[in-house]
């Protein structure tokens, strides 16, 4: 009988909804408990076709590039400005000429490369010459229509370069390998692997701040002055253009 | 007449193919970005050929045609007018040099002492080179262009021989 009984009530209890209402409940609740996970990564597995995709990125990068022209014209509008109150060399950036590289010899025993601007266009001996980079080298001679680039690497080619951080001064001298050599003036220099060479603020030979190159090997010890290895930033076996600063820039 | 008109045309060519191979600089025939030693390899068949002072006139001709094209005070001339003179005795004493292999050797030495005349010099004219990343750059220099002046030379010098033997 009370087998029976018992029977009976489990039946009801299939027979009844509870079981529909139950299943509903522990749903509700696991949502409550997820915080809605499930909803929300379905709602984002559905709204993925038609999210805006590669072209909203392209957008959103295309804005911070312009917002950091904007800004890098204001800093530099600026900095003209400090330069001009401290009666320093300005750097002109409209200056520039456009030059195609026609012949390149980057690791002979001459490191030069020929370009197609000469001094009909305005290049003049001594120019700067920068590509992709930074400072390639100076111009070291000019035919009505072509112009000689002696690379930083030449071997013996020498200028004067300027470590921002420690604010120290060196000459940058061309060993025929990609990378030069940075003979100091001082003893102290604290110079540290990674830090960026790059023209000196105060040059009247060479315009300002252009990057050179990155500390790579520094011999503090070296006898009579210390000195760094420069790997520099412009590679001229790859440069196929580039700019002449026409007066250096000025 | 047809004869001279023929070495002519050799000479003329001689002179285009030397200023468009300093000039171009062509990457196919460079090995490690070093491009031959093209003074070397023309200047070899004309001093193999002709009598010593025909040779150093050549040689000193050449190198300050060559000069023109580089940067520096370094120059060809001291090393090509020293080759000049010696391939020319040499050339004057063995009359049949035409083994490959043979101009391929007088190339490979004439361009190690081109290199270690440019090397000298550079050491010489500035101090600041005296280190072991100048020397150990410059032997690789050395050795590449020996390389490459040694494979090249046997196809163009011993065609310009060639040629103007059969003229």
């Amino acid at each position: 009988m009370i087998k029976a009984r018992g029977k009976i009530g489990f039946y009801l209890l299939l027979k009844s909804r509870f079981w529909v209402i139950f299943l509903f409940g522990a749903l509700l609740f696991g949502i409550r408990w997820t915080k809605g996970a499930g909803y929300l990564d379905l709602y984002s597995i559905l709204l993925k076709p038609i999210l805006p995709g590669t072209a909203q990125r392209e957008w959103i990068k295309e804005g911070e590039n312009i917002e950091r022209n904007i800004r890098l014209k204001l800093l530099e509008d600026d900095n003209s400005r400090l330069r001009r109150a401290l009666s320093l060399k300005e750097f002109n950036s409209d200056q520039r000429i456009s030059a195609a590289v026609i012949s390149r010899s980057s690791r002979n025993w001459w490191q030069q490369l020929e370009i197609n601007k000469g001094s009909k266009d305005g290049v003049l001996k001594g120019d700067t010459v920068i590509g992709p980079g930074g400072l390639i080298g100076l111009v070291d001679s000019t035919t009505p229509l072509t112009a000689r680039v002696r690379l930083l690497t030449d071997p013996g080619h020498q200028i004067g370069a300027w470590i921002d951080r420690t604010k120290h001064h060196g000459i940058l001298t061309g060993m025929g390998t990609n990378r030069p050599k940075l003979i100091f003036l001082n003893k102290n220099i604290l110079v540290k692997t990674g830090d960026a060479v790059t023209t000196s603020p105060a040059s009247t030979l060479l315009p300002p701040n252009l990057t050179i190159g990155i500390v790579q090997f520094v011999n503090e010890k070296a006898l009579p002055s210390p000195y760094a290895i420069v790997q520099l930033t412009a590679s001229p076996e790859a440069i196929d253009w580039v700019q002449i600063l026409k007066n250096n820039g000025q | 007449m047809a004869n001279n008109n023929k070495n002519k045309l050799l000479i003329l060519l001689i002179i285009i193919s030397l200023q468009a191979c300093t000039i171009i600089s062509p990457n196919w025939l460079k090995i490690n970005g070093i491009s031959p030693c093209w003074p070397v390899i023309l200047l070899l068949p004309f001093s193999l050929k002709n009598r010593p002072w025909k040779a150093a006139i050549a040689s000193i001709l050449l190198g300050i045609f060559i000069d023109a094209f580089t940067i520096s005070d370094v120059s060809y001339i001291p090393s090509l007018f020293l080759l000049s003179l010696i391939w020319s005795v040499y050339g004057l004493h063995n009359k049949k040099i035409q083994l490959y292999l043979n101009i391929g050797l007088m190339a490979i030495f004439g361009t190690a002492l081109v290199g270690l005349s440019i090397w000298v010099q550079k050491i010489i004219l500035y101090n600041v080179l005296r280190n072991n990343w100048f020397h150990s750059w410059s032997i690789y220099v050395l050795i590449s262009e020996v390389i490459i002046t040694g494979l090249v030379a046997p196809f163009f010098s011993s065609w310009i021989l060639f040629a103007s033997n059969k003229n």
